[in-house]
């Protein structure tokens, strides 16, 4: 992917997705553009010097020869980070999501190997269990999502310690639409009761997107009046809502090696394997394991935050 | 409310027709000379031995492009039919090329005969057509979607010489004069005009082919070859004044045409006793030159991204904050900015179907309204 030719006049260079080429061959009247978004990947805003002694003309004079990449077909490398619109122009502070770890048991990340670990069969979590690793912190038992804790939480809010958490974050900050992302052939996205969320779309690489908004249907997903406790929440301002799910595996990866032989690789080091490798936890060889993502996004402020997920499963040599 | 998305309205959204086009250069070195290490490889020749295919580097070779087929035939009412098929070769071959040719390009007659080239494009006044022919055919690489009338010149070497006859003397140069506004439309493979040996003798009767614009088919009357100044005589003639058997008693005007196989042969002698590809290699021998300028028709949807002064003015990107605050600002009244390069064009399930890039950062602030305009060509 080249660089575009910015030594003279602005050009711009346009092409359909792989997505868009795939519902224009469908035919089937699917294809259809309404509306647009504009967005601003290739810019590092730390680049702005807003001090510049030589006057405002030079704040941006780096970002402005930021060159720029010619455009991708692929539907999800791009448009990563949206302007915004607000019809205020006095704000000095937008929300952030961010990954909630403090909020319950079992909703921090694996500690050992840093993502979220979803167990993808019985023999898995019973090793784990058996092993001494029943109930640990990022340990989602995918066979078995039942257990009413464990999962992931985002929370949204003003990570400031300049405005108290006790404020009202203003209405038009508030986010009420989640998107959440994942690959639909590694696993859906579930409350964390186990009740699937109805799936919006799955895009021609298996990108599963799940738009969650607010409302009596979702009251499992999104909570809001998040209060201003420092022990529930790891936003220091003021709160806007709160996302929580979990992931249950997909079925090829519960019955097969296949994905894992594909896409994975094996594991006989970290806490987890040596777990499955004790006597206790079933004597295996070690753990299979694919790392993939869950991207979560906000559907009004357009932030988002890519949360590491680990699917693991047992295996013999 | 905070928002990312902008719904297109009814006028953000238009359609448009654009032609293209290319100016396509075919030198006659590369038909002939070029290539020519043992073989010409860049000359395909097939089992079935109906046409030849000329490629742009040794067809082998996958950096080659197919330029365009030559064949010839000649009609059931062409002298050459009724001669004993063991004087003609490939005789039934060449009568299903002509044929062949003639139902896609000309078509029936109403008691669905199938109708040959003719001269003038006047079907009414009766058929007066070119009863011996070669076919050019183009690539689709080469032709788009169809040849620019006015635009299509074929460059032949007719001197006597026997082989590669130079100079301008003997060249003729063939081209579809004055069809820019005045071509004809009663073919059923779309447009075509009427190849002349001069800009100046445009009248039906000087017309030595036929060009089908959208068919991307040339075809041309193997009378060409005749002597300088009698186009229209008799290919049967033969400039040594033997004639040969089956031929007609000798008037002297005739010219050699041939390749290094077939090099004092002519034009006719070539349509008797030579394959297909033999005549083919006689023709590609003879061709200096051909140009025309392709079209291809761009069918446009054109998307106004109108971003108003109060529309993204903020960013989700995460270098636009620290700490929460944007660093864009020192204090609440300070204009917030943003920069764009990227467009998305979505669904209405927020699927991106098209994205842009722009070559440059584009400020974009409350002082400041933007209009960017994306171009989807189909």
């Amino acid at each position: 992917m080249a660089f575009l030719d910015n030594s003279g006049d602005i050009i711009l260079d346009a092409v359909l997705t792989d997505t868009g080429r795939m519902r224009l061959a469908r035919g089937d009247g699917s294809f259809k553009i309404s509306k647009f978004a504009l967005g601003d990947d290739e810019i590092n805003y730390g680049l702005y010097d807003k001090n510049n002694v030589s006057g405002s003309a030079y704040y941006d004079l780096d970002i402005m020869l930021t060159p720029i990449l010619e455009a991708f077909t692929n539907n999800t490398s791009f448009l990563k980070s949206k302007l915004i619109t607000i019809p205020r122009t006095n704000l000095l502070y937008l929300p952030v999501m961010m990954m909630n770890e403090l909020s319950g048991p079992g909703r921090a990340k694996q500690a050992d190997v840093g993502a979220w670990v979803v167990s993808v069969d019985s023999n898995t979590t019973t090793a784990l269990v058996n092993g001494g690793l029943a109930n640990t912190n990022g340990i989602i038992q995918g066979d078995n999502p039942t257990n009413p804790s464990w999962g992931i939480v985002v929370d949204q809010g003003l990570n400031t310690n300049e405005i108290p958490a006790t404020f009202t974050l203003e209405g038009d900050l508030t986010e009420n639409q989640y998107i959440v992302e994942m690959d639909n052939s590694l696993g859906i996205m579930v409350t964390m009761g186990g009740t699937a969320a109805p799936v919006s779309f799955i895009d021609d690489d298996s990108i599963a997107s799940y738009f969650i908004t607010q409302g009596a249907g979702t009251a499992a997903f999104i909570k809001s009046n998040l209060g201003s406790s420092t022990t529930d929440s790891p936003i220091a301002g003021p709160r806007g809502t709160r996302i929580e799910f979990s992931v249950k595996p997909s079925v090829e990866l519960q019955t097969s090696d296949y994905l894992f032989t594909k896409l994975g690789s094996t594991d006989i080091t970290t806490a987890l394997a040596t777990a499955v490798q004790s006597t206790a936890g079933g004597a295996y060889t070690g753990l299979r394991f694919i790392d993939a993502y869950v991207r979560v996004s906000g559907g009004q402020t357009g932030y988002r935050i890519d949360v590491p997920v680990r699917y693991i499963k047992v295996y013999n040599a | 409310m905070a928002t990312t998305f902008k719904n297109f309205l009814n006028n953000d959204v238009t359609n448009t027709r654009t032609l293209l086009h290319e100016a396509i250069p075919v030198t006659g070195t590369i038909v002939s000379g070029t290539y020519i290490t043992n073989t010409e490889t860049n000359i395909k020749n097939y089992a079935h031995g109906m046409f030849q295919s000329v490629y742009d580097y040794p067809y082998l070779s996958s950096s080659a492009n197919h330029i365009f087929d030559i064949t010839c035939g000649f009609s059931a009412s062409s002298p050459l039919s009724s001669s004993e098929p063991a004087l003609v070769t490939q005789q039934e071959k060449k009568i299903n090329i002509y044929n062949q040719f003639s139902q896609i390009l000309n078509g029936y007659n109403a008691t669905g005969t199938i109708r040959g080239p003719d001269r003038d494009g006047n079907l009414a006044a009766g058929s007066q057509g070119y009863e011996e022919s070669f076919f050019l055919s183009f690539a689709r690489m080469l032709q788009k979607d169809e040849i620019k009338k006015g635009s299509f010149s074929v460059t032949l070497l007719t001197g006597a010489l026997v082989n590669f006859p130079t100079g301008a003397a003997n060249q003729l140069v063939i081209a579809d004069h004055g069809a820019a506004s005045n071509y004809k439309v009663n073919s059923p493979a779309g447009e075509y005009g009427i190849l002349y040996t001069s800009s100046a003798a445009a009248n039906p009767n000087s017309g030595v082919g036929l060009i089908y614009y959208q068919a991307g088919v040339a075809v041309i009357t193997s009378s060409v070859f005749g002597s300088p100044g009698s186009i229209t005589s008799d290919i049967r003639d033969e400039p040594d004044g033997a004639g040969s058997a089956g031929e007609p008693a000798p008037d002297g005007y005739g010219t050699y045409f041939g390749s290094l196989a077939t090099a004092s042969m002519t034009s006719w002698e070539c349509f008797a006793s030579q394959s297909i590809s033999g005549a083919c290699d006689g023709f590609r021998n003879r061709l200096a030159n051909i140009s025309f300028n392709n079209t291809t028709e761009l069918n446009s949807t054109i998307y106004f991204c109108r971003a108003n002064h109060n529309e993204f003015n903020y960013s989700s990107n995460p270098t636009y904050l620290s700490s929460s605050k944007l660093v864009v600002k020192n204090n609440a009244t300070d204009l917030p900015v943003s920069y764009i390069t990227t467009i998305g064009l979505y669904s209405s399930d927020n699927e991106m179907l098209a994205m842009a890039k722009i070559s440059e950062p584009l400020k974009k602030d409350p002082n400041t309204e933007l209009t960017l305009r994306v171009r989807l060509d189909y």
